[in-house]
């Protein structure tokens, strides 16, 4: 049946109200699965908080364990101020008073610039840990005077005090010669590790 | 709604019908003062939907038989027969009654028009000039196959008989195709009367077409399904008795009225009803009104059809959507299920983690600061415990004089300032493991300079004695006089001068964790 122009013109309407109600219907049905999509990510992301949350509730009796033990050793650490900044004027002040206590004929030493330590990746927490590297040159009459001083500078606190390197050479005075003169040097890399925990509560 | 025009005789009926109810739109005298009327009417009402039932006498039925042919040729073919047949082919049509096997193959067809169409055209007329939509033209005996059929008529000859509002209907239809139909005026009678005339006009029609040979003179008894008015099925049925000829079935009006779908019709209304119900509501393809006549008829539907298939689409996508929406409701339920759960849970956590001691951080920092902190203590190493084991063991080598100690920590894959030797099977480690080594460098003073053999025996034995512990191994031993093949060996016999004794080295290393 061939349509005349009058009779097309007849049709526009309905065809316009077609294709309305087509344009209509599948804008609905797109509108409705973006809004599916969107509330199937909401639930995905619930779900996952939910088993997180779970899984921490489950661990807590563990973790409350792990607190009270781990707690001890972060007591023992800020008492002896191993957390926090670094404290350059009182690790010269422990140097000075520990050659004064051993009597040690000669004591130089050099803190080199502080550095950050490589740490875990992944580490959880805010917590970084730096250390500075001291060479140590000390003249000592006997093999215990190293002893001595490594012992106490790690009872002088302020840091933790990791030794790298030391070397001990004699200075070639005789042994039988009855004199006060250091017989061996001692020359210690040290390193100076602090922690400063970002988290914690003043 | 749908208007239906009712042509008869003496009278014009316009009924509207909609959803199986009709009621009485208009009626015209069947004269010209009536189509005038009809005109009026129309104009009230252009562009309405009609269709039209013509119930009036004087129809011809003829048979031919034409080549079986299909498309545009059997039109051609049909419209050539039908103005053969008919001076004016307006109400005429060609109806077809199946194929014909022989030499040829042909079809047989059923021409059928009325007689006098001048009575009807000035109607027509108007209904065309009204640009009504025009559904179709029919007369009652082109909607008698499908009145037998919604009566339960299955196959076969049978008459059906009814009192119209334009007389007494005869139609007979064969296998579900009408064949012959006629209208008998029915004067007013008594109901017993009106059957007896039922039953004489029926049997003369079988007469008439065993005369014909349409209907054959023996075999089985033809069924005559006979409408009764309202409330005369019993007086019907005891007139209309069946014999060797004829086999009678009565229905009551109002019983053939619900099976054929009318809810509600005027109270005057005969038989005719039913035909009217078809026409409207199930016409038939065969028909008289031509496709031009239609094409009003035609252009709605098709509008009608664009609004509906858009319509349908957007149901369907409303149905999808409305699917989605369920799954959405359900998701975002159980949404706010596992967010109360969660929540419970923190609260839950929350409880028993203020019941934790005072720890001065949080939780995470308080695990990485001493986690970090004891991997970096146990990676450190101290010289102490070293030079103490050293000196346990120099204590049994009074002989061996140390010139000069070396500790240091360094990565098992190698350290910083000297160089160290080649890592043995012992500390070898993984790669970031720590190592802690001590060269230790002496002499053995007290043996002469020539007694290599002595020397070199007292180094060995010290360095054994040095690796018996089992937490350092000895890596390398460096003795005073290379004894090697790759080496170079050089002595000094019968020499009696002091002179420095032979320096030996030995490389000690333990892994740390």
């Amino acid at each position: 049946m061939n349509l005349t122009a009058r009779e097309v013109r007849q049709l526009v309407l309905p065809l316009l109200a077609f294709v309305v109600l087509l344009v209509a219907g599948v804008s609905f049905v797109v509108w409705s699965k973006d809004k599916h999509a969107a509330d199937a990510a909401v639930l995905a992301a619930a779900r996952l908080e939910r088993v997180q949350v779970k899984e921490r509730l489950m661990r807590i009796a563990e973790e409350e364990r792990e607190v009270r033990e781990k707690l001890k050793v972060y007591q023992q650490l800020r008492e002896l101020g191993i957390l926090g900044e670094e404290q350059r004027l009182e690790w010269a002040d422990s140097m000075k008073r520990i050659r004064g206590d051993l009597e040690l004929p000669d004591l130089r030493y050099r803190v080199e610039r502080q550095r950050a330590l490589a740490s875990v990746p992944g580490k959880p927490g805010t917590v970084d840990f730096y250390a500075s590297m001291m060479r140590v040159d000390l003249a000592l009459l006997h093999e215990g005077d190293l002893f001595a001083f490594l012992w106490a500078l790690r009872a002088s606190g302020k840091a933790y005090y990791a030794v790298r390197r030391c070397t001990v050479t004699r200075t070639g005075q005789p042994a039988n010669v009855p004199t006060l003169a250091p017989r061996l040097r001692a020359e210690c890399e040290i390193d100076l590790i602090t922690i400063v925990d970002h988290g914690a509560k003043s | 709604m749908k208007r239906i025009a009712y042509f008869t005789a003496d009278e014009h009926r316009v009924y509207a019908w909609r959803r199986g109810r009709l009621t009485l739109d208009a009626k015209f005298p069947s004269d010209d003062t009536g189509a005038s009327a009809f005109r009026e009417y129309l104009g009230g009402h252009r562009g309405a939907l009609f269709s039209v039932v013509v119930d009036q006498a004087g129809e011809d039925f003829h048979e031919e038989l034409i080549p079986y042919l299909r498309g545009s040729d059997r039109e051609q073919v049909l419209r050539r027969r039908l103005a053969q047949r008919y001076r004016d082919t307006r109400l005429a049509t060609a109806l077809s009654l199946g194929q014909v096997s022989g030499e040829r193959r042909n079809e047989r067809l059923l021409l059928t028009s009325f007689t006098n169409t001048q009575r009807i055209a000035p109607w027509l007329d108007a209904l065309a000039e009204s640009e009504a939509k025009l559904a179709g033209m029919f007369s009652v005996p082109l909607l008698a196959p499908a009145l037998a059929a919604r009566l339960g008529v299955r196959g076969g000859r049978c008459f059906v008989v009814n009192a119209n509002r334009a007389g007494l209907r005869q139609c007979f239809i064969d296998n579900g195709r009408l064949r012959f139909a006629r209208l008998e005026r029915a004067a007013d009678m008594t109901p017993e009367a009106f059957a007896a005339f039922v039953r004489s006009e029926t049997g003369r029609l079988a007469q008439y077409l065993s005369t014909l040979r349409v209907l054959p003179r023996e075999g089985p008894p033809v069924h005559v399904v006979v409408i009764a008015p309202p409330g005369r099925k019993a007086v019907f049925e005891r007139t209309l008795v069946s014999d060797a000829r004829l086999s009678f079935v009565t229905i009551d009006q109002a019983e053939a009225a619900r099976r054929v779908g009318i809810r509600e019709a005027p109270q005057d209304m005969g038989a005719e009803q039913l035909y009217l119900q078809l026409a409207a509501r199930r016409p038939p393809r065969e028909q008289f009104a031509r496709r031009e006549e239609r094409r009003g008829y035609f252009l709605w539907q098709m509008q009608r059809g664009l609004v509906a298939a858009g319509a349908l689409a957007f149901a369907a996508c409303a149905l999808y959507a409305g699917a989605i929406w369920l799954d959405i409701a359900g998701i975002r339920s159980e949404t706010t299920q596992v967010r109360a759960d969660s929540r419970a849970d923190q609260d839950e956590y929350r409880r028993k983690a203020d019941a934790f001691p005072v720890t001065y951080t949080t939780v995470d920092n308080l695990r990485a600061t001493v986690l970090e902190f004891t991997k970096i203590a146990q990676r450190s190493g101290a010289p102490e415990p070293t030079l103490r084991y050293l000196s346990q063991v120099l204590d049994q080598f009074p002989q061996i004089e140390i010139d000069s100690l070396v500790w240091q920590v360094d990565r098992a894959s190698g350290g910083a300032g000297a160089k160290p030797p080649p890592a043995s099977a012992a500390t070898k480690s993984g790669p970031g493991s720590q190592v802690e080594r001590l060269e230790v460098s002496g002499r053995v003073p007290g043996m002469a300079r020539s007694d290599y053999r002595a020397i070199t025996g007292e180094v060995q034995r010290f360095a054994e004695a040095l690796g018996q512990s089992g937490v350092y191994q000895v890596e390398r031993t460096q003795l005073p006089f290379d004894v090697t093949s790759e080496g170079t060996l050089s002595g000094d016999i019968g020499s009696t001068s002091g002179g420095e004794a032979p320096r030996f080295t030995i490389f000690l290393a333990r892994n740390l964790p």
